[in-house]
């Protein structure tokens, strides 16, 4: 059952986030994306993580990874498994980038807990 | 994608883990849950400006969302201070299957099909 959660609160947490957002973003210009941003994420985070329906023994799953896959793939889903393989490039870059912010954050706890 | 695009990409992707690893965990020990409100506001909202309001983040094809960047870089950062990565392994795997039943429902939405 603890997987059922990981499932259900990924899969509303991707569907809010990559259809909601666009809406508001487009209503609202990027005033509306910072307040989706506010306005999804805080629920989300608070039902994944914080009440904690999200599966999180071992190293941290962010309910992220469900939101990333979400959006990718609704498009694979709509558009074919062609605008998948043309969103590698940009799919390589994040994923770098991302394993680099989440490296360099650790490596300055160490810093800033060694005082 | 340009050498320019990559850069951004890059940079925008490094930045969301980066920040969520070091600050969010701090604004709720400061102000309980209402911390996390303000973590998804500030951290997220403010982050999206950036990635996708301004476009940091350049599309080559199916939509990649900076959250691909906080979703393996947060993993990497709890493996590498000690956390169980086997474990996390199969919670990752019932995440993604969570994003695609979550991806296809909307691909049935009238605004995506």
């Amino acid at each position: 059952m603890r997987h059922v959660g990981t499932i259900l609160g990924t899969a509303i947490a991707g569907m809010f986030v990559m259809s909601v957002w666009g809406a508001f973003a487009g209503a609202y210009g990027i005033g509306g994306g910072w307040f989706a941003g506010f306005a999804i994420i805080s629920i989300m985070w608070y039902l994944n993580h914080y009440i904690g329906i999200h599966n999180n023994h071992g190293a941290w799953v962010d309910m992220a990874l469900g939101i990333g896959v979400a959006g990718t793939m609704r498009d694979v889903f709509s558009s074919g498994i062609q605008v998948g393989i043309d969103a590698l490039p940009t799919l390589a870059v994040v994923i770098l980038g991302g394993l680099a912010g989440g490296y360099f954050a650790v490596q300055l706890e160490k810093v800033n807990s060694e005082g | 994608m340009t050498i320019q695009n990559m850069i951004t990409t890059f940079a925008g992707a490094f930045i969301f883990p980066f920040l969520i690893r070091l600050a969010w965990g701090r604004l709720v020990e400061d102000h309980g849950p209402i911390g996390g409100w303000l973590a998804g506001g500030f951290i997220v909202g403010t982050t999206w400006t950036l990635t996708h309001g301004v476009g940091f983040i350049v599309q080559t094809g199916a939509w990649v969302d900076m959250a691909w960047a906080a979703g393996v870089g947060l993993f990497l950062a709890s493996a590498i201070s000690g956390d169980d990565s086997s474990a996390g392994f199969v919670n990752a795997f019932f995440a993604i299957v969570g994003g695609v039943l979550g991806g296809f429902i909307l691909s049935n939405l009238a605004m995506f099909s």
